[in-house]
């Protein structure tokens, strides 16, 4: 009955990258000092910064991917998962927890990354599969989706409306469809 | 407890009897795992609403979704929410770091600072909020002014409001005529030539064409009027000088039939045709020179607006939003009332709880601010 205990403190020790501090069951007054430190957490502050102004860049005029908005869609969750990244290592603990976090956030984290993958091809690229008797009921007409197919900005005007002007879907719509 | 737990296994060992001890499954206090399982589930209710907001805001009909300056979003007001967020993520760690080594009162000043960052942000978020409700942005139908599509239920509920706001007017005239200000009177008449030269013309322009496109771009040069998108300005240029060559064609044609009508009932309906198009055309450089529409020159106006998908934008926009924010208050109530007890060494586990959710709560707020503001 005392192995058990022995060895789980044991393992609890050599599991926490700090072992001078060890779990929380020594007390909280003890050696809190081992990780963490106000310079730590101002570090973390500031990268936090730079990252928020490099995910606000990608709406600058001097951003050069605005033709091609799924760059800048990948760029700001890559920025994104960075910033959570650093928020849930350092501000979180979780970099000086011991192994029991992956039992907590790997399932979750999976759940939630298949739930929106799962969701993407299934309902949100749906209209690229779309036959041409599915479009005849579509909300919109096929125009629209046909200039997103192509991701090509001057392919409107010549989807026969030659009077129309190109432009009624311009914008940032051109890569929503082949995202 | 471990070191104790040994103690006390020696101590009873030759007696025999069965003797049960408490081991955690995971080597933390129950209380932070309940909250990492409660966070947990946070991250996949979270991961819902963000796949939904994902799919529907990909699966719009393609180019539809509205640009953030169509819904009135303002990237500096998400991205000074976000710096908010950071800092108060920044104040409750130290605040911890303060209890932890002893220092009450540094962490009671940390404590409140969050208290106070978080307040900001739902200040922020608020006027974020008011700004969209005053431009008839709203979450739900009986309030919400948007309409996906320029299509005759468009035009209709343009038609409807224009209707209500000059009768509304007209009754005041007449009711008491001595609280009917100048302004008033302005109004009345902006309210008359819009149900004539901007209602009445689209509908009848409407009945009359059999062409499709015709139609469509009838409604659409209303819609533009009412409220440019900017997606739509070249298209809307094209429509109001594609209207200014027929209004000066049209205007040519009848002249000359009317100089020609010898009876009296065609005199009248040419008449009446080509005061309505002196109105039309006195009336689209005015329309032309409100560079942000009718709604936004005159704000009382409120008529329907067509943003494509923008209802769906509302709906998952306050609801992203509004669970966010409701996240952010609970952990607001959670520091006032933890605010007032000394924070002790001892009690440095309450903060660390609490500010582990406060993470998530900034977490949430690390995805929302791009997907909603810059994407």
């Amino acid at each position: 009955m005392t192995e058990p205990t022995s060895s789980h403190q044991h393992s609890g020790h050599s599991a926490s990258s700090a072992a001078s501090h060890g779990n929380d069951s020594h007390g909280h007054g003890a050696g809190e000092h081992g990780h963490g430190g106000v310079g730590k957490y101002i570090l973390v502050f500031l990268a936090l910064c730079v990252l928020t102004s490099a995910s606000f860049f990608t709406v600058s005029p001097l951003w050069p991917f605005h033709d091609t908005p799924a760059v800048g869609w990948t760029f700001m969750m890559a920025v994104s998962c960075t910033k959570a990244m650093l928020v849930i290592s350092f501000f979180m603990h979780l970099i000086w927890e011991a192994n029991w976090k992956y039992v907590l956030t790997i399932p979750a984290s999976i759940m939630s990354i298949f739930l929106v993958l799962m969701l993407v091809p299934d309902v949100g690229e749906r209209t690229l599969h779309y036959s041409s008797s599915r479009w005849l009921h579509a909300a919109q007409p096929r125009a629209a989706a046909a200039h997103g197919d192509h991701g090509d900005h001057e392919s409107h005007g010549d989807d026969g409306h030659a009077d129309h002007p190109p432009g009624e879907s311009a914008g940032e719509g051109g890569g929503a469809a082949s995202h | 407890m471990a070191e104790h737990a040994i103690e006390h296994g020696t101590e009873h060992a030759g007696h025999g009897h069965v003797h049960l001890e408490y081991q955690p499954a995971l080597p933390i206090p129950n209380g932070k795992l309940c909250l990492w399982l409660f966070l947990s589930t946070e991250i996949m209710f979270f991961a819902g609403l963000i796949g939904a907001y994902i799919v529907l805001r990909f699966g719009a009909p393609s180019g539809t979704w509205p640009g953030p300056h169509d819904v009135h979003v303002v990237e500096w007001m998400g991205a000074f929410n976000t710096f908010v967020l950071i800092c108060s993520s920044v104040t409750i760690v130290l605040a911890l770091e303060a209890s932890r080594s002893g220092s009450a009162g540094m962490a009671k000043f940390w404590l409140a600072t969050t208290l106070a960052l978080g307040c900001v942000f739902l200040g922020v978020k608020a006027v974020e909020y008011s700004s969209k409700f005053s431009h008839g942005i709203h979450p739900m139908s009986p309030r919400s002014l948007l309409y996906d599509r320029a299509d005759p239920y468009y035009v209709s509920a343009v038609s409807a409001r224009v209707a209500a706001l000059r009768s509304g007017l007209d009754e005041r005239k007449n009711k008491a005529p001595d609280s009917f200000t100048e302004q008033d009177q302005q109004r009345l008449d902006l309210v008359s030539s819009l149900q004539a030269n901007l209602v009445k013309w689209t509908e009848t322009k409407v009945a009359q064409t059999s062409d499709q496109l015709a139609r469509e771009g009838a409604i659409e040069l209303m819609a533009y009027q009412i409220y440019p998108l900017h997606a739509s300005h070249e298209r809307a240029e094209f429509l109001h000088d594609q209207e200014l060559r027929e209004i000066a064609a049209e205007t040519q044609a009848v002249t000359a039939q009317r100089a020609q009508a010898t009876d009296e009932e065609s005199q009248k309906a040419l008449d009446a045709r080509l005061a309505a198009l002196r109105g039309r055309q006195e009336l689209l450089p005015e329309l032309k020179a409100m560079e942000h529409g009718l709604n936004e020159q005159h704000k009382w106006l409120r008529l329907p607006m067509k943003i494509p998908s923008g209802n769906m934008w509302a709906s998952t926009y306050f609801l992203l939003t509004g669970f966010h924010a409701i996240h952010v208050a609970v952990g607001l109530l959670v520091f006032a009332l933890i605010l007032p007890v000394r924070l002790t060494p001892r009690k440095s586990h309450v903060l660390e709880n609490v500010g582990l959710y406060w993470h998530f709560v900034d977490l949430v707020w690390i995805f929302l601010f791009p997907l909603l503001y810059l994407f």
